[in-house]
């Protein structure tokens, strides 16, 4: 049984790994499924056992690359005692290292598009929500340190803007020339500084509470 | 620019931080909103012949606060055409051109990047926040088998910001100092090398081991050692130097002795690096010196090194021989040479420019001209800064467009009013020791 299931894994991501490499040497999809999996010495029922479509490789090459990401963030020694921005902080700069291994593969798929969010790519998707999942971990526990403020409405949306900032962040990188993508890294500690700034208990908090008192004491 | 330069001296501290609130809140973000308000704002003036200084100097105020660092820039030239340093101490050093403290993650990144580990797997320990804040980066101290070092980190992309921000400044400076475009390029040249030289981890390393190695004679100098393997083009390691830094051991109310001691090891080792090594650290900014328990002085931060040509070294300090013996063809050579004056000025302005900086020259080479000189003297000082008033406020020299004096004077002069500006601080007594030649 437990074989099984390492075949099952090993196939996935031979899949996988032969999906990119034939993106990488063709720069575009393989013309079908019985194609690909004839490449692959693979029978084409065989393959859909494991994925239906290109669609779900290219999505699963997102989860792999956010999977390993964490991985890796959570096996950093000091991780646990980092503040909230500092997680995200990390995450990001974890996140770019990761996807620096596969970026000639992003750049075949992504290089040309100005803007990803309209509409979002569909092998995306699931990453999104993976990635939101793990932000409001992130967001939940700087509530609870108050580094982040609770606002009415406001802060529901917080992991949408983070996943925004989180796209805003890979097509930076996706169009950085800067030497070891230094550029990248700044942004990153700019807008994720900036975002943490937002965030955060600011004037404004204090301005509308006093505005509310002003009005309510008329 | 001369009231300028006096309101900048009396800036309360908080009104210094309110402007660094400035800058973290807004200005960082706006840099195209800069350039569309510096074009919205100058360029209309610009065709009216009338150009009020007194609007530049408005503009010029205001923009101080929002983008302190490269402004600094600007300030620093203003300062070279007055020649004299009324708001000098501090202002112009790299560490204005402070970028915002890097987070661990992007320090554990950056490790990762250069030598494929974190800090906790190169040192025993590291402290994740930094201790000081250095010129476009910051200090971390770790500890590895029983010794402290100081990790110096350098925020990622500070290089190639540089030349944007010095165009961002160039429009304000021009219209500020008075000086044609091409005039102005002759001086920025010399400073985004320097500031570029500065970004430069691997120069710095060299030059400050290189210095360390060839002033280590210097009575009770010492320097950190570097560590190369420890280093990489953005991060720097060597020695911890424990110590206090000028101001805080001046609370310590030491004697005058160790006062004359520190300051007179002060002065050994500039007069070493510009008369033997012909290669100066041009950056003697206080916290840059750290004072050390057994009475001695430490350097550290080679970031800012001058190399003085040879040509330029024996004009500029033939001039501050004493009384000026020389003859009046041979010291307008110099003045030629030094580009103090030109052959595009009419003969008026060459005697008025003469007459000026004679009495500049006669002043601010007073220490060389006895064998002691005593800085604490602040009447010395106080004649330094009227006559700088009085120049500036002058019509002939705000009249004149040209840039004068060479572009190598500018890192030497900034390097001997910091200096002398130091030991003002320290209230010492030097020997002020000069080259054989110049005796």
């Amino acid at each position: 049984m437990t074989e099984n299931i390492e075949n099952q894994i090993d196939y996935r991501e031979a899949i996988i790994q032969g999906y990119v490499e034939h993106m990488l040497e063709h720069g575009r999809q393989p013309a079908s499924v019985f194609k690909f999996a004839k490449s692959l010495n693979m029978k084409e029922e065989e393959f859909y056992n494991y994925f239906t479509s290109f669609e779900a490789i290219k999505s699963a090459v997102w989860e792999m690359i956010f999977a390993k990401t964490v991985a890796e963030l959570e096996g950093q020694e000091v991780y646990p005692s980092y503040t909230s921005r500092e997680k995200l902080l990390g995450f990001f700069f974890t996140w770019i290292e990761n996807l620096k291994k596969n970026r000639s593969y992003l750049l075949s798929l992504y290089g040309g598009q100005s803007d990803l969010k309209h509409p979002l790519p569909q092998e995306m998707k699931s990453f999104k929500s993976k990635f939101k999942d793990f932000v409001n971990e992130i967001i939940l526990e700087g509530k609870e340190t108050e580094e982040i403020a609770n606002r009415p409405y406001l802060s529901d949306r917080y992991d949408e803007a983070i996943w925004l900032q989180g796209m805003f962040v890979f097509q930076f990188w996706i169009k950085d020339t800067s030497p070891g993508f230094e550029k990248t890294d700044a942004a990153i500690e700019k807008s994720v500084n900036f975002a943490f700034d937002l965030m955060g208990k600011s004037a404004v908090d204090s301005f509308v509470d006093f505005a509310k008192f002003l009005y309510q004491s008329k | 620019m001369a009231n300028n330069i006096k309101e900048q001296t009396s800036i309360p501290v908080s009104k210094v931080q309110r402007a660094a609130k400035f800058i973290q809140t807004g200005a960082r973000v706006g840099g195209n909103y800069m350039k569309h308000y510096a074009q919205k704002v100058v360029n209309p003036s610009m065709t009216k012949e009338q150009l009020h200084l007194d609007n530049a100097t408005d503009i010029y105020d205001s923009l101080s606060e929002l983008k302190g660092s490269a402004l600094k820039v600007a300030q620093m030239m203003a300062m070279d055409k007055n020649m004299l340093p009324r708001a000098y101490q501090d202002k112009f050093t790299m560490a204005q051109y402070s970028a915002p403290p890097l987070s661990y993650p992007l320090v554990v990144k950056t490790f990762k990047q250069y030598f494929g580990e974190s800090p906790e797997g190169i040192f025993d320990t590291f402290t994740p926040s930094a201790v000081n804040a250095a010129s476009i980066g910051q200090v971390h101290q770790a500890t590895k088998d029983g010794k402290t070092y100081a990790v110096k980190i350098q925020y990622p992309g500070v290089a190639s910001s540089v030349s944007s921000d010095l165009n961002l400044v160039k429009p304000f400076a021009r219209r500020l100092l008075n000086m044609n475009e091409r005039e102005l390029e002759h001086y920025m040249d010399e400073v985004e090398e320097k500031l570029l030289e500065e970004t430069n981890y691997d120069l710095e390393i060299n030059r400050g081991t290189e210095i360390a190695k060839a002033c280590g004679h210097i009575e009770n100098l010492t320097f950190p050692i570097y560590y190369k393997d420890l280093s990489s083009p953005r991060i720097i390691t060597m020695d911890w130097m424990q110590g206090l830094h000028i101001r805080e051991w001046l609370m310590t109310n030491p004697s005058q002795e160790f006062k004359n001691k520190i300051g007179q090891a002060m002065w050994d080792f500039y007069h070493y690096q510009v008369h033997e090594l012909l290669k100066v650290h041009a950056d003697p900014h206080p916290g840059n010196f750290i004072i050390q328990e057994n009475e001695k002085l430490a350097v550290i931060d080679f970031g800012c090194v001058k190399v003085i040509p040879e040509d330029f070294y024996k004009g500029y300090f033939a001039l501050i021989k004493k009384d000026l013996f020389i003859k009046q063809e041979e010291l307008d050579k110099i003045f030629f040479d030094l580009e103090f004056i030109s052959v595009k000025d009419t003969p008026a302005e060459q005697e008025y420019f003469k007459a000026i900086f004679r009495e500049m020259i006669s002043l601010l080479g007073r220490p060389f001209h006895v064998e002691e000189f005593d800085f604490s003297d602040d009447s010395y000082f106080q004649q330094i800064f009227k006559l700088g008033d009085r120049i500036s406020n002058d019509k002939m020299f705000r009249k004149s467009k040209l840039a004068r004096g060479s572009r190598h004077g500018l890192y030497i002069n900034r390097t001997y009013f910091g200096l002398y500006n130091l030991l003002n601080q320290l209230q010492a007594n030097i020997t002020t020791t000069k080259p054989d030649w110049l005796k």
